[in-house]
């Protein structure tokens, strides 16, 4: 078996390989650590290479399928965890210098269930210090470094959860677990050129998950295409009584047949007024695709600070979340400068805090009564192609386009998937995502998968780490 | 929304419950950066001040209480 057999086959490709003996999830598991180890660095993309805990699970997942009883789809298939999973044994550094050699003793939910379903743990993998809470505003905040794009590696991945971007699009593991508070799943995505699925606030245990911002972080997937997501999606979702806040709702990912599907989405008015003019063409392209099997309204959300309710809960829940590390001065010890002094979050007062909640609550219901008539949003994942390594892009995000989409996606924990939707004029991908009602995945993945069904762009890759 | 000015005095007595907590670990430069950051606190508190709540509109509190054991 040639690495060039499996780089770039997605999961349920390596899956047939696997589950029909032509691939062994030992084999496999030599090819990705070989790659992880090769590859990895030049992208920044791992923090621990986790070879000796991948060949025991990878063995262990050999005897099933000559028996042929594979656990799941994810039975010997390789895959990353974004750092701040706790993985019992294996350093958990959040990212951050200060926590670099920290060790727990126990495994996040998370990595239990995907080694219940047979999956095999390659890599802890990069992301930026404390998953961006402090603050940063340029991708050099970690210490690993700032994540680099395998499209071109003077751009960034995005973040937070750039080394389960970049490992996934460089095809070091066909699959990663990322974890978006705001914004940090969609936008390694976006840049990276993959299928990136922010699930419903609930819908996966983060128990054992670094917390940011209890009412806000979820974990998800990032995978070659929607498909794959749902297979993800499937195996970690659940509730769990180390989670208070799982749902008791279950997700059976819903696989049937969607080439003849119609579908009704929606576009919010000016959603594609200052974005990226790459961004525009890429995703008015899109939009005509879409319009081949979908009727597409336009639709307004009414006027309230989307964004300013989002920021408050997550700037004052994660300065309680690392007020013992603030007090002690840890932020010093971070890469970013910027991240070196995130005190200005301690002045929010605990009545502004309420208010913003008071008002996430009206968020949730309109954007439930909104959307109730369409299976998605559609709306460009970002507003840019990945910007370059060395620049501010908050600059670029924020000075341009409000992120509406994201402010009421995540303070109302709604499902969102970012799928490629072409590149730019200098070959970066740009994205277009697709979000739902709570937990509405499936509808949000089965769009996600016909218009995938329809293009060709989750099936290029980067010239650069070809096998 | 409004872009309205913050008043100076809202963001120097911010500042200083900052310096008071945090002055240890902060030269003056940090400082400035951090008082940019109060200014930005204290716009986004505007704006959620700005809207209109009734009595009744309350948060998505789901507290449940707790018995471990039998």
């Amino acid at each position: 078996m040639k690495a060039s057999d499996v780089v770039f086959k997605t999961v349920r490709q390596l899956s047939e390989l696997v589950k029909s003996g032509q691939a062994s999830p030992v084999e496999l598991a030599e090819i990705f650590l070989d790659r992880l180890d090769r590859i990895g660095p030049k992208y920044n993309a791992v923090v621990t290479v986790t070879r000796e805990r991948a060949l025991e699970q990878a063995k262990k997942a050999e005897q099933p399928i000559r028996s042929g009883r594979a656990l799941s789809m994810l039975h010997g298939i390789p895959y990353g965890g974004k750092d701040l999973l706790s993985t019992a044994g294996i350093p958990t550094s959040w990212g951050a210098t200060p926590f670099r050699d920290r060790v727990f003793d126990y495994d996040a939910t998370v990595i239990t269930k995907l080694e219940k379903a047979g999956a095999v743990l390659c890599a802890k993998l990069a992301m930026v210090e404390l998953a961006g809470g402090m603050g940063y505003r340029q991708p050099n905040a970690s210490f690993t470094g700032p994540g680099r794009s395998p499209w071109d590696r003077e751009t960034w991945t995005g973040g937070s959860s750039s080394g389960s971007g970049a490992a996934v699009a460089a095809g070091l593991v066909p699959f990663a677990i990322g974890s978006e508070t705001w914004g940090s799943i969609l936008s390694p995505a976006n840049n990276c050129g993959l299928a990136g699925l922010r699930p419903t606030y609930g819908r996966v245990s983060r128990h054992g998950a670094m917390a940011l911002s209890w009412t806000l972080d979820k974990l998800g997937p990032l995978c070659l295409t929607a498909d794959d997501c749902g297979i993800v999606l499937e195996a970690i979702a659940g509730q769990d009584r180390e989670d208070s806040t799982t749902t008791e709702q279950a997700f059976r990912y819903n696989e049937s047949d969607i080439s003849e599907k119609t579908f009704r989405l929606a576009i919010l008015k000016g959603a594609l007024d200052d974005v990226d003019e790459d961004v525009r063409v890429n995703t008015q392209a899109a939009i005509n695709l879409l319009r081949r099997f979908a009727s597409i309204d336009e639709i307004e959300f009414p006027d309230l600070p989307y964004e300013a309710v989002t920021r408050t809960i997550l700037s004052a829940e994660s300065a309680s979340a690392f007020e013992e590390f603030m007090d002690e001065g840890g932020p010093a010890g971070l890469t970013a400068p910027e991240d070196r002094h995130p005190y200005a979050r301690s002045a929010i007062s605990a009545q502004d805090y309420i208010k913003a909640l008071r008002i996430r609550t009206k968020i949730g219901r309109i954007a439930n009564d909104l959307m109730a008539p369409y299976d998605a949003i559609v709306a460009p994942s970002r507003a840019t192609p990945a910007t370059r390594i060395d620049m501010d892009f908050r600059g670029v995000i924020l000075g341009s386009a409000k992120d509406t989409m994201g402010a009421v996606g995540n303070s109302a924990g709604l499902p969102a998937i970012s799928v490629p939707s072409g590149f730019s004029q200098d070959g970066l991908p740009t994205g277009i995502q697709f979000m739902g009602r709570a937990y509405d995945e499936n509808r949000v993945i089965a769009v996600a998968r016909a218009y995938q069904l329809r293009t060709d762009w989750h099936n290029q890759h980067p010239t650069a780490v070809m096998p | 929304m409004s872009e309205s000015e913050v008043d100076p005095q809202v963001t120097d007595a911010m500042s200083e419950l900052v310096r008071l907590r945090y002055g240890d670990f902060l030269n003056e430069d940090q400082m400035a950066e951090v008082r940019t950051g109060l200014e930005a606190v204290a716009k986004v508190s505007e704006e959620l001040r700005a809207v209109k709540l009734e009595n009744g509109d309350e948060p998505f509190f789901v507290f449940k209480p707790y018995r471990g054991g039998s």
